[in-house]
């Protein structure tokens, strides 16, 4: 209950602090200018529909194991702000990549990985849609969750080193290396740390408000 | 044990076998939908000259939607006739899992047998690397057969069934569709053969009937 309180104004604050650190103290990057500050939104949006793409699946698991219909309700959850991240990490890096390549979708490794995401969340909204029954619900979209979950390593390890990228190197490198400058780094740690936090508690304001219209 | 599960298997696939001939529309719609496509692509092309790349995504395009109307109904038309919970009663999950996987393959094959030699004749390719074409053809239709079977299972009892199939099968069989259309613009003479993608379709289909085969018995024993 106190974290319940305490989590917004946390979010709030960081959310403040990253602002202030993107357009005020991060230094215009080599090659990218100003527009690198649209990755301090971008890398963070993109990090938390993956993340929540496997914790939706976790969920998806935890029902199947236990048939407790909270984890139904956290993995759908999951899912929906899923779907609003992948729209703002594909949009971002849409005007992103009209910046600085000159179009804004060419079907770059990293665009094809994002869109087949936002593809998986629809395909999984879509069936909790056609589902009328609540435990068959929970029961075929924890199973789609898990199953669609199998594209990821294809995905994000192997897409990206089959097909030619113009997309810039992640922070960690192939070789394992940091290769950021350190005020950049910190800033872009502060947006990830930001972005789960304001995940966790859509995640837990979405459950707890589905609990009350249960009772109701 | 391993016996009863090989002869569930067998007679699943007979069953399924017995009732697709006896019940032709099925197989009519698919292979009706495969030559439609395909004399609409033809059509509109009018002979001219078309990219390897191009023409591998057509051919890809037209098999997998062709696919998306025959590969559906694998259980949504025993839940129609009311038999799926005899099946249920009497059939072990990984016979019937596996029984109607073998028959969609089979299926899907003919299709592919079907469809690629029109195609090459229709858009006049001349095939580079037959070899590869056929490798290709054969581990695209088992991806598609192998996750097609479970996305069937899974869009039983759903109230919308039209394109919902294709909704969920698409995201799930791009790892498989992306290398095939890069192996068969390779095979059509479109650049090289990176041979490497056979083996990461051939790992993919692998892990698709894995999951498939571990998922479907949280579907099968219900409550």
């Amino acid at each position: 209950m106190i974290q319940a309180r305490i989590l917004p104004w946390l979010i709030g604050v960081l959310t403040a602090v990253l602002i202030y650190l993107v357009f005020f103290v991060v230094p215009p990057a080599q090659g990218l200018g100003d527009y690198v500050r649209i990755a301090f939104f971008h890398i963070p949006m993109a990090w938390v529909s993956v993340l929540a793409f496997l914790m939706s699946a976790w969920w998806g698991a935890r029902y199947l194991r236990r048939q407790e219909m909270e984890a139904d309700r956290l993995s759908a959850a999951s899912a929906k702000l899923g779907l609003v991240f992948v729209v703002l990490a594909t949009l971002s890096g849409a005007i992103f990549s009209k910046l600085t390549w000159g179009a804004y979708w060419n079907w770059d490794p990293r665009q094809t990985t994002i869109f087949v995401l936002l593809l998986i969340y629809g395909a999984y909204l879509t069936l909790r849609a056609a589902m009328p029954e609540p435990r068959r619900r929970a029961r075929v979209t924890a199973v789609y969750a898990l199953f669609s979950f199998l594209t990821v390593p294809f995905l994000v390890f192997i897409i990206p080193r089959l097909y030619f990228s113009l997309h810039p190197s992640p922070v960690i490198n192939g070789s394992g290396s940091l290769d950021m400058d350190p005020v950049m780094l910190g800033t872009l740690l502060a947006g990830l740390i930001d972005a789960t936090l304001l995940y966790v508690w859509l995640v837990w304001r979405s459950v707890g408000r589905g609990d009350k219209e249960a009772l109701s | 044990m391993q016996q009863s599960i090989w002869r569930g298997i067998k007679l699943v696939f007979c069953k399924e076998l017995t009732i697709g001939m006896r019940f032709k529309a099925a197989w009519a719609a698919m292979f009706m939908f495969a030559l439609t496509t395909l004399a609409c692509v033809s059509m509109a092309m009018q002979g001219g000259a078309v990219e390897p790349r191009l023409l591998a995504a057509l051919l890809w395009v037209s098999l997998f939607f062709a696919a998306m109307a025959g590969a559906d109904r694998v259980f949504a038309d025993e839940d129609t006739a009311g038999t799926l919970l005899t099946l249920h009663i009497f059939g072990p999950a990984q016979a019937v899992l596996l029984g109607k996987m073998l028959y969609t393959l089979f299926l899907l094959v003919l299709l592919a047998l079907f469809i690629t030699p029109l195609f090459l004749v229709l858009m006049d390719v001349a095939v580079a690397a037959p070899l590869v074409l056929l490798g290709t053809v054969l581990l695209g239709c088992f991806g598609i057969a192998a996750a097609g079977t479970l996305i069937a299972a899974l869009t039983t009892g759903a109230s919308v069934h039209s394109g919902l199939f294709s909704i969920l099968m698409l995201p799930i069989i791009l790892p498989v569709f992306l290398p095939a259309i890069s192996l068969t613009a390779g095979a059509f003479g479109g650049g090289a053969v990176t041979v490497s993608y056979l083996g990461g379709m051939a790992l993919y289909d692998f892990i698709l009937l894995v999951g498939a085969s571990i998922l479907f018995d949280y579907l099968w024993y219900e409550d």
